[in-house]
């Protein structure tokens, strides 16, 4: 039965595909060619390092593990441009910082992964644009 | 059951049931979508389109009509190419206001519905900030502009060979075993003519700039500048040779009244934009309708490709310049190829393991084309 449904839905969603195709909606790269949705990863750390740069932005966060040791997370976000127009500058991203990051990890396994949505410890957003600090 | 691909296909039969088809088969068996928090919703900063009937831009200082200055047609996202089945026997012209404005509505609350990597949908994997494409204000039902039928005429028998050929050569590599089996747009080359015009889901800004001569386009994404020489009785410019071939195409414009019109030969054929070869001809029309707005129309004359020639047509609008293109120097850190590269060598690793304990695990399905056009 879950398997029918499943085949049903695959028909449908390739004719529904068909009625709403229009100007594709898409991003630079596939997100699945590179991130692993079923990889949800959560961090709280320490900016070590900004890479405010084209395609992406890349941050990097220091993030104590139960043993005590250190790994350093390289994460994803939006392009400087896309942004620049929504008011969010490089100042919204400090060294030095504690954030807070929820994402998906690097299909490779690396300590790569896509920043999907990154806080303040107050629970500020960072990339949302009117947030007091980048007024 | 939660599995994101149920996710998508559950958001899709969700917007089936929002066009009032197949609404019986949604019920109870579909995720609800929860609504977007419209304060979320990223405003645009975007100048009131008004079309002014009979327009006329004012002129440069040495007497060229002005179309110069940062746009954007993020308003044209999700407008379906082809004249939707519902139009059947209609031209764009018959469509009412009122119409218009109800699938407008429709189809903001479809991209939200169809995108179910948004930051509010369970299993999320793209936030809201890197969306410019919502609440896209259409100026049209669909794009292609030929009354005949409006749908993009059908291919030669010599274009299906072509992409016969192409299918071919790109089933002897898998979509990730090079850089070069990614595309170009991934390769922070080119997104070509007119594909570095269609609108994403960001990167939608242009700026036109005017100087005697020449008008030259900044298109955002991937970064490029196109230099269009204007021809004039004075000045004939004859296209390059044709043993030269760009991405960009080589171009020659010239104003015909208000409307700048340009003229684009010499392609290659690694940039075919809907199968088209290097022996298209395309003639783009820039007509300032509005004190804020340009309709850019795209004409494509392949004999190579179609049957006949045909159009397309959608409208920029100005911005403020300081929401004009931003420098989109893709390849000063374009990770995403490293990390597309070592997500396939890892799938590879993965799938030689499970076959040593005998278990026949598939490849992921990728498009290596994904985001060129």
């Amino acid at each position: 039965m879950g398997r029918m449904r499943h085949a049903f839905a695959g028909l449908i969603a390739a004719a529904a595909l068909a009625l709403v195709a229009g100007v594709p909606l898409r991003a630079h790269h596939s997100f699945a060619a590179e991130f692993d949705e079923s990889k949800p990863i959560k961090v709280t750390g320490t900016i070590t390092k900004v890479e405010w740069q084209n395609p992406h932005i890349w941050f990097y966060v220091d993030v104590k593990n139960a043993d005590g040791s250190v790994t350093n997370w390289a994460f994803s976000g939006g392009a400087p441009g896309q942004l620049m127009r929504r008011g969010i500058t490089k100042e919204a991203l400090k060294p030095g910082q504690e954030v807070v990051v929820e994402g998906f990890r690097a299909k490779d396994a690396s300590n790569n992964g896509f920043g999907q949505k990154v806080t303040y410890p107050d629970g500020r957003n960072v990339f949302t644009a009117n947030a007091p600090n980048q007024q | 059951m939660t599995t994101p691909k149920f996710l998508a296909a559950a958001s899709v039969l969700a917007v089936i049931s929002t066009t009032g088809l197949l609404a019986q088969q949604s019920k109870g068996d579909v995720r609800t979508a929860k609504p977007i928090n419209q304060s979320d919703l990223p405003s645009q900063l975007r100048p009131e389109a008004k079309i002014v009937k009979g327009y006329v831009p004012p002129k440069t200082a040495w007497g060229d009509p002005m179309i110069a200055g940062a746009y954007t047609n993020s308003d044209e996202s999700g407008i379906p190419f082809e004249r939707p089945a519902q139009f059947e026997g209609k031209k764009l012209a018959d469509i009412s206001q009122e119409q218009l404005a109800a699938m407008v509505k429709q189809r903001q609350e479809q991209t939200v519905e169809r995108t179910p990597g948004l930051s509010e949908f369970p299993g999320a994997t793209s936030p809201l900030h890197w969306f410019e494409n919502y609440r896209a204000e259409n100026s049209r039902a669909w794009l292609v502009t030929d009354d005949t039928d409006g749908k993009v005429p059908p291919t030669t028998p010599e274009a299906a060979a072509r992409a016969a050929a192409r299918a071919r050569e790109r089933s002897r590599h898998g979509p990730a075993d090079a850089a070069e089996d990614r595309s170009l747009y991934d390769r922070c080359i080119t997104r070509g003519i007119p594909g570095s015009m269609m609108p994403a889901i960001y990167g939608n800004s242009y700026q036109i700039l005017q100087g005697p001569g020449y008008v030259a386009i900044k298109y955002e994404m991937v970064n490029e500048t196109r230099i269009i020489p204007l021809v004039s009785a004075s000045n004939n410019l004859p296209h390059i040779s044709d043993k030269i071939r760009e991405y960009l195409g080589d171009a020659r414009g010239h104003f015909e009244g208000n409307t700048l019109v340009v003229e684009t030969t010499n392609f290659t054929d690694k940039t075919a934009y809907r199968g088209s070869s290097e022996y298209l001809k395309l003639v783009e029309h820039f007509k300032p309708i509005g004190p804020n707005t340009v309709e850019w129309s795209v004409t494509f004359d392949d004999p190579h490709t179609w049957t006949r020639p045909w159009t397309f047509a959608m409208n920029l609008t100005k911005v403020p310049d300081a929401q004009g293109p931003f420098e989109y120097a893709c390849s000063e850190g374009n990770y995403g190829m490293h990390n597309m590269l070592t997500a396939a060598r890892a799938e590879e690793a993965e799938i030689k393991a499970a076959a040593a304990k005998g278990i026949v695990k598939a490849p992921s399905v990728q498009d290596p084309d994904e985001g060129e056009k």
